[in-house]
């Protein structure tokens, strides 16, 4: 017997309190067919995950007023039903140690400010691959 | 901070400081790098809302918030704060490619905790470099949407 699992949600948190780059990342998320879910703030966003599992993916940026975007990941990472979900963390602070840090906490991929929108763009075409609906033997 | 890094952190600031003077803070068509303005432009179909426009506005509308909670920040040595500040211009004015305004935001990061006459020197040229992009991104808007 073959089981089709589903991804229904086609939506992808983002977090970040810079307007610029908040609607620099929704129009982009928008261009590659997702629908956005913005947030202004790290506090927001965990309240939001905290009630709501229901994302694609999540853009968070790395400093944001109140809760920062690596303490989401480890909350995210504690979290059953939020460990599946894809992480990109972004920040205009480039060092190998912050890096490191952002994977070891469970950070899918590091994008670093300044990007171009083709840069996110392939980013999440790759990282949303490998979720596009599965066919596995049950 | 080390020694070495403290002669290269003055080195890094004197270079960002020497040629924003020479040139008189810089000619509006430096503010702004084209790379950055056509990567942006490459991701839009024609048709589309201008992206860079709809950037600009929002730049506009809050960065020169953030430039006074700087000097705020700066009056009151709240060296937490200004470094959070800058940080997020930093981020906000890359984007856009106003390469001068987001070194100075990047230096204002790392010296936030020095001497009053150094933060100050360095908002500054904040002032100055950010209302020379201003006026550049005005301009640019404006060619946009002729």
């Amino acid at each position: 017997m073959l089981m089709k699992i589903k991804y229904t949600s086609n939506r992808i948190l983002i977090a970040d309190d810079d307007p610029v780059i908040r609607h620099l990342v929704t129009s982009i998320v928008t261009r590659v067919g997702y629908t956005p879910v913005t947030l202004s703030d790290g506090r927001a966003a965990f309240s939001l995950l905290k009630a709501d599992a229901n994302f694609k993916a999540a853009i968070l940026d790395m400093s944001m007023p109140f809760l920062e975007g690596l303490d989401l990941i480890r909350y995210m990472r504690t979290e059953k039903r939020l460990m599946r979900i894809p992480v990109v963390l972004i920040t205009a602070d480039q060092n190998i140690k912050l890096m490191a840090d952002s994977f070891a906490a469970g950070a899918t991929a590091f994008l670093p400010k300044p990007f171009t929108p083709d840069q996110l763009q392939n980013l999440l075409r790759m990282l949303l691959a490998a979720k596009l609906p599965s066919t596995r033997a049950a | 901070m080390s020694a070495d890094l403290l002669r290269m952190d003055d080195y890094l600031a004197k270079s960002l400081i020497r040629p924003a003077l020479a040139n008189g803070g810089g000619a509006a068509t430096q503010a702004l790098d084209p790379v950055v303005l056509a990567s942006l432009d490459e991701a839009w179909d024609e048709g589309e809302a201008d992206l860079v426009v709809e950037l600009i506005d929002l730049y506009l509308g809050d960065a020169p918030q953030w430039v006074e909670a700087i000097r705020t920040a700066a009056a009151e040595n709240d060296a937490t704060v200004l470094k959070r500040v800058a940080h997020t211009l930093k981020g906000s004015s890359g984007s856009l490619g106003i390469r001068q305004v987001a070194e100075v935001c990047g230096m204002l990061e790392l010296n936030c905790s020095e001497s009053a006459a150094r933060v100050n020197e360095l908002l500054q040229l904040l002032v100055q470099e950010f209302n020379t992009a201003r006026a550049a991104l005005a301009a640019e808007r404006l060619r946009r949407l002729a």
